[in-house]
């Protein structure tokens, strides 16, 4: 099974173990990961709201240098997920857009054409693994762990993309928790946001928005959170000192990556899963592999 | 706990849709959900604000009706029951956005919305509670009159019709099917802030819109943006889109068009917009550090130094990439892109 | 009990009340707008689905310019018209009703290449961005225009009694702010009543929540004349369910975009009704469809509240989604507007008469008291029309120069007296009593059974009775299960009640009086269209002894002339 992947930027700065972790796992579930290496950012926030049009362009790219390969494009990261789906959908429906697009691409050889799959790693791992091949290649089952999903906004909301009335009722993290053989937690922050968009400019609103939630999951018994989502990531553990003062309180909740957490249960080491690279420090009662 | 769900089957499984089906989650499911000779189970949330210390919940047995929706379960217990209820509704038909309350922790517009067999019914949030369900609407009309919702020609009307085309509408379309319901503001995170945020909230920016979208109005619509909506404390949650009844895509048509206005109207006041595009325009991507430093200056480092020695030693932050590192491959290319739309226009 | 000091006061806030208010600040007037929902979120205007094209406008010929004057004239409104006035309203609606909303930006739907889109056939309309959606966004574009020119409103603010003095003429009001329980006499100078046509009187019924008819049951109790109240009109393609879509109309009219129109069928499956072919100049054509649907009851293929259908299933579903606001509601039960019909009944619309007025000046018999909009005897509503009557009542109370008049003075007994009823009904349920509401039901259930599509002698003479046992039992013990003032709608249930239950009454009265049938309205005794004696206004005059007195007034007929003098009802396509 062959990926195109695009890590994102984050993932190559800020969360570099989710870059590193996620190839750990991709490499023992034998999934081929061919890294576009000459790939943009997607442009965050910013740049959808304040030039549509490159926004469009630099998503164009990085999808066109997926279907040049002929692969499906795989995410690690929530906010790039939305920009591609979202590009997608506007380049399909302006086709004056696209044609503007595709004539700037045209330029260094690219050509988009609106055919590439995307999926996050979330998905890749329930739908293209699965969970049969995922229970056999489990082998430090998480039992007794209990893990809140941090499941972040841009892989549930908008409707018109994943479809829920309520995007509560996702069940996709706690569905590979079940696998991985570790307990869920309910709490107020499943899918809510982290606000990592407002934070560049003024981090007290992610602060004050996420401390709340995962005080939340502290009080439900959480022993550490996941969340498929590298923004959400770096304002749960980054900033949680800072929303410990907020709420004069202890959180010392430890923020992992999905693919932190699978590799955990395939047998992967937290120090080889970038676990010290965390501002929370992670020691989480998991025993040793069994073969 | 929260169950994992058990309905993975090999081949074609839709991991993104995971626990849509076992919640009933979708509008023929809870259309379903009710049939004749059920009862609906309400559980509402009562509250007179002179007279009553704290909201207390009151249950209610209602009998099932024909595609029955929430106002007619509402209407059932102040009609039929004859029981006293404040609550409001002026059309039925979703036309006035008068009667929108939140069922099971979801807001909804009560005439639109189908009944389901339990509901909790409470009043929306972020406004003030007059009675039970009925909330002040003056904080919220207020907040929209402060946004001068009329428009503003450049140049005399031309008279009647006015050349104007579906096209040139855009996204004023969308905004036009704003029935200042408040679903959407009381779905708002940002709201749950109070002081700490000036956010306008989705609902007064949606109404805003209608004037500041269209192609007829040439008041500065950006300043205003900033001044009275603070548009940038939007987080793009998009709980908003999920709460609107009549489907508004609030963040994406609304907001953004919103905060690309703030940007090009008044660039020093939306900082991190212009640093996000140099810094990617500099090296292809973000590096975050180079992107604090740009939106919060170099005070960021001393207000709280311990963090920042404890972000370089986890290797959260790497000065030499900042400083030295280079551009991304392919930066060339992506130049290009950020040279061919330079004279992009909302 | 706060006090004010007005020069002019408008009891209501849809198309009518808005543009007097608009049309008197323009005109440098002061106006307070007294709302009892939320203006331009509450009352009928904002289900105002078309536009009526009149005159020569956006390329409508000549043909089609005289068909809407026949449409208005005889289809709209049955010939019971003052026909100059609908001359005059027309080309004010040409020349000012459309650019002065275009100007202020209401988005009449365009298409890529920037013509309006209509409808095509005898009589054209548009819409503002949808059919369905016409209403409520120019109302919000009118909420906004307060807005931007400071007028000055109380919304939420239900008109409990008309303030009158030593003559008899109207000088002020009292209003109850429910959300607070504050009450209020205001003096004024000018009263204008723009409550509307539209109200909840039936089970089944168009009105909005807060519609009770309290502008007729004011205006009578100022012993105003009362114009053609019988004639009711009826919808009758909305939806048979959820309950609270009582008023979600499928529309019969032409589909802008499109040539087509909607189709009804009976419990059979037989089309029995089609605008574009069976009242192509019936531009709304709910007075023929009602007949229709009545025949089909009488055979036994329909009933009033359902067993039968309507659709747009012949229209391309891409073309109703696209221009018709309701095509989501089709979904939002399940249903798919491109192949499905969808069961219907008829709701009780609005009144084609109310208070008798000059419409050339919107004065009343009254001195003081004007109305404006569908309250008035003088016409069905319509937004463009109601709008006109705006216009006129702030022209002819500028013209009178009231600014020069003196203040009148508060009429203190009659503000206490009015404020002593109103508290004395937020009493506890006495022993034996029942609340408003059960009064307010069973006034409905009456009017559905008795004064729906069939009217008897006996039935009406029977409603009559029991709408006066309701008032003793109103009078004698009704209360309130909550006495707080606090946004307390039983409260104002309570007033309501009483103000439904003296528009029952003349209602009944005039349907007594009027002894032909014509339009919607149908007496099983008098089964014909009588031009010769009722192509005429029915007048109602109130008499202080509580009883009522009837004038018969004929119209003129300077334009268009009814085409037989009798003729059976049935056979009358209109």
């Amino acid at each position: 099974m062959k990926f195109a992947y695009y890590p994102g930027c984050s993932a190559q700065s800020t969360c570099k173990e989710l870059n590193v972790s996620t190839r750990l796992v991709a490499d023992r579930l034998g999934l081929e990961l061919v890294e576009l290496e000459s790939a943009a950012c997607t442009g965050s926030r910013e740049v959808r709201a304040a030039n549509r049009d490159l926004f469009l362009a630099l998503n164009a790219r990085i999808m066109a240098q997926a279907e040049e390969l002929g692969l499906p494009l795989m995410t690690i990261c929530n906010t790039c997920t939305l920009n591609f789906f979202d590009a997608k959908k506007m380049l399909a429906d302006d086709p004056e857009a696209c044609a503007r697009v595709n004539e700037m691409l045209g330029e260094t050889g690219l050509a988009y054409k609106g055919n590439v799959e995307v999926s996050h790693f979330l998905w890749v791992l329930l739908e293209e693994i699965g969970a049969e091949r995922l229970r056999e290649l489990v082998v430090r089952p998480l039992r007794g762990l209990k893990v809140g999903a941090f499941y972040g906004c841009h892989m549930v909301r908008p409707p018109a993309h994943f479809g829920f009335v309520e995007s509560r009722n996702v069940r996709s993290i706690e569905t590979l928790n079940e696998i991985l053989g570790c307990d869920s937690v309910d709490y107020s922050g499943r899918v809510e946001c982290c606000g990592f968009h407002t934070a560049a400019g003024n981090e007290k609103i992610a602060v004050k928005l996420t401390g709340r939630h995962v005080r939340s999951a502290r009080d439900g018994g959480a022993q550490a959170l996941v969340t498929p989502c590298p923004l959400c990531h770096t304002v749960l553990d980054t900033f949680q000192a800072e929303m410990e003062r907020d709420l004069e309180a202890r959180l010392d909740m430890p923020i992992l990556h999905l693919p932190q957490l699978v590799g955990l249960a395939l047998g992967l080491s937290p120090r080889d899963l970038g676990m010290d690279n965390h501002m929370v420090a992670v020691d989480l009662p998991v025993g040793a592999p069994v073969v | 706990m929260v169950s994992g769900a058990n309905q993975i089957t090999e081949g074609g499984i839709d991991a993104r849709r995971l626990g849509q089906e076992e919640s009933g989650d979708s509008s023929p499911a809870r259309l379903a959900s009710l049939g004749e000779g059920d009862t609906v189970r309400v559980r509402l949330q009562r509250f007179d604000p002179t007279r009553d210390e704290a909201p207390y919940t009151e249950s209610y047995e209602v009998p099932y009706s024909k595609l029955m929706r929430v106002l007619d379960v509402l209407n059932y217990i102040a009609e039929d029951l004859e029981e006293d209820l404040a609550y409001r509704w002026y059309c039925g038909v979703k036309k006035c956005g008068a009667c929108a309350v939140r069922v099971n922790g979801r807001e909804v517009l009560s005439c639109w919305e189908a009944a389901e067999p339990d509901m909790v019914i409470e009043p929306l949030r972020h406004a003030p509670v007059i009675r039970d369900t009925v909330v002040d609407r003056a904080p919220h009309e207020e907040r929209i009159k402060r946004m001068s919702p009329w428009l503003e020609r450049a140049e005399p009307y031309p008279g009647f019709p006015e050349r104007l085309s579906h096209r040139d509408m855009g996204g004023v379309v969308h905004a036009l099917n704003c029935l200042s319901c408040m679903c959407c503001t009381s779905a708002c995170p940002v709201l749950d802030l109070g002081a700490d945020t000036d956010f306008a909230g989705p609902a007064p920016l949606v109404q805003f819109a209608q004037q500041a979208l269209d192609p007829r109005d040439a008041m500065d619509r950006g300043r205003i943006a900033l001044d009275e909506g603070s548009v940038f404390d939007c987080v793009s949650c998009y709980r908003c889109e999920e709460a609107c009844p009549v489907g508004i895509p609030v963040v994406s048509a609304i907001i953004e068009p919103l905060k690309a206005m703030a940007y090009r109207s008044m660039p020093a006041r939306a900082g991190h917009v212009g640093a996000f595009l140099d810094v990617i325009e500099g090296r292809g991507r973000i590096d975050p550090s180079a992107l604090v430093l740009k939106t919060q200056g170099w005070g960021v480092l001393l207000r709280s130094p311990g963090r920042t020695l404890r972000l370089l030693v986890r290797g959260k932050i790497d000065p030499l990439k900042t400083f030295f590192g280079d551009a991304a491959k392919g930066i060339a290319e992506v130049r290009r892109l950020f040279d061919g739309t330079r004279d992009w226009k909302p | 009990m706060k006090t004010m000091a007005e020069e002019v006061v408008i009891v209501g806030g849809g198309g009518a009340g808005t543009y007097a208010a608009l049309r008197l600040k323009e005109l440098g007037y002061d106006p307070l707008v007294v709302c009892k929902g939320l203006i331009g979120k509450s009352g009928c205007s904002i289900f105002a689905g078309n536009l009526v094209l009149s005159g020569h406008m956006l390329g409508t010929t000549d043909a089609q310019s005289e068909a809407t004057m026949e449409y208005f004239t005889k289809w709209w409104n049955n010939f019971l018209i003052d026909q100059d006035y609908l001359v005059k309203g027309g080309s004010w609606i040409e020349e000012t009703f459309y650019p002065e909303l275009d100007e202020a930006g209401l988005y009449f739907r365009r298409d890529d290449q920037g013509d309006i889109v209509a409808s095509v056939g005898s009589v054209r309309n548009i819409a503002a961005n949808q059919q369905g959606q016409s209403g409520m966004l120019l109302m919000d574009r009118r909420r906004k225009q307060f807005a931007e020119k400071n007028i000055r409103s109380l919304e939420e603010t239900s008109v409990t009694a008309l303030l009158t003095g030593s003559g008899g003429e109207v000088i002020g009001v009292v209003a109850l702010h429910y959300p607070t329980g504050e009450r209020y006499a205001i003096t004024a100078k000018a009263v204008v009543l723009a409550t509307g046509h539209s109200d909840r009187l039936s089970t089944r019924s168009t009105g909005t929540r807060e519609q009770s008819a309290d502008g007729i049951a004011l205006a009578a109790r100022a012993y105003a004349e009362m114009c053609n109240l019988e004639i009711q009109w009826w919808h009758a393609s909305d939806f048979a369910y959820p309950k609270t879509w009582d008023r979600m109309h499928v529309y019969p009219n032409p589909l802008v975009g499109s040539t087509e129109s909607a189709r009804m069928y009976n419990a059979d499956g037989e089309l029995f009704f089609e605008q574009k072919t069976d009242a192509p100049v019936g531009l709304a054509p709910y007075a023929t469809q009602f007949k229709r649907v009545g025949e089909q009851v009488a055979k036994g293929k329909a009933r009033l509240d359902g067993g039968y259908t309507t659709s747009y299933a012949h229209i391309p579903p891409e073309v109703v989604k696209e221009y018709n606001y309701h095509a989501k509601a089709f979904e939002k039960v399940g249903l798919d507007v491109g192949s499905d019909h969808v069961e219907s009944a008829v709701s009780w619309h609005c009144r084609q008469g109310g208070v008798h007025c000059d419409p050339h000046t919107m004065e009343t018999s009254v001195a003081g008291l004007y109305v404006a909009g569908g309250i008035g005897g003088h016409s069905n509503g319509g937004i463009g029309v109601v709008s006109f009557d705006g216009n006129i009542v702030a022209e002819t109370i500028a013209a009178k120069d009231v600014s020069a008049w003196a203040q009148p003075e508060l009429p203190a007994d009659q503000a206490e007296a009015e404020d002593g009823r109103l508290a004395g009904l937020l009493r506890p349920v006495p022993e034996g009593g029942v609340t408003p509401m059960r009064i307010k039901n069973k006034l409905r259930q009456l009017m559905w059974d008795k004064m729906g599509f069939e009217k008897t002698e006996p039935g009406m003479s029977e409603a009559l009775e029991v709408v006066r046992s309701l008032r003793q039992q109103a009078e004698a013990g009704m209360g309130l299960k909550n006495t707080t003032p606090n946004f307390n709608y039983g409260w104002v249930d309570a007033i309501d009640a009483f103000n439904m239950i003296d528009v029952c009454e003349l209602t009944i009265l005039s349907a007594l009086n009027r002894k032909e049938s014509r339009g919607p309205f149908y007496r099983t005794d008098y089964p014909y269209t009588d031009n010769e004696n009722w192509h005429a206004r029915n007048i109602l005059i109130p008499t202080p002894d509580g009883g009522v007195e009837f004038r018969v007034e004929p119209y003129a007929t300077p334009y268009l002339e009814p085409e037989f003098e009798r003729r059976d009802y049935f056979d009358v396509p209109w």
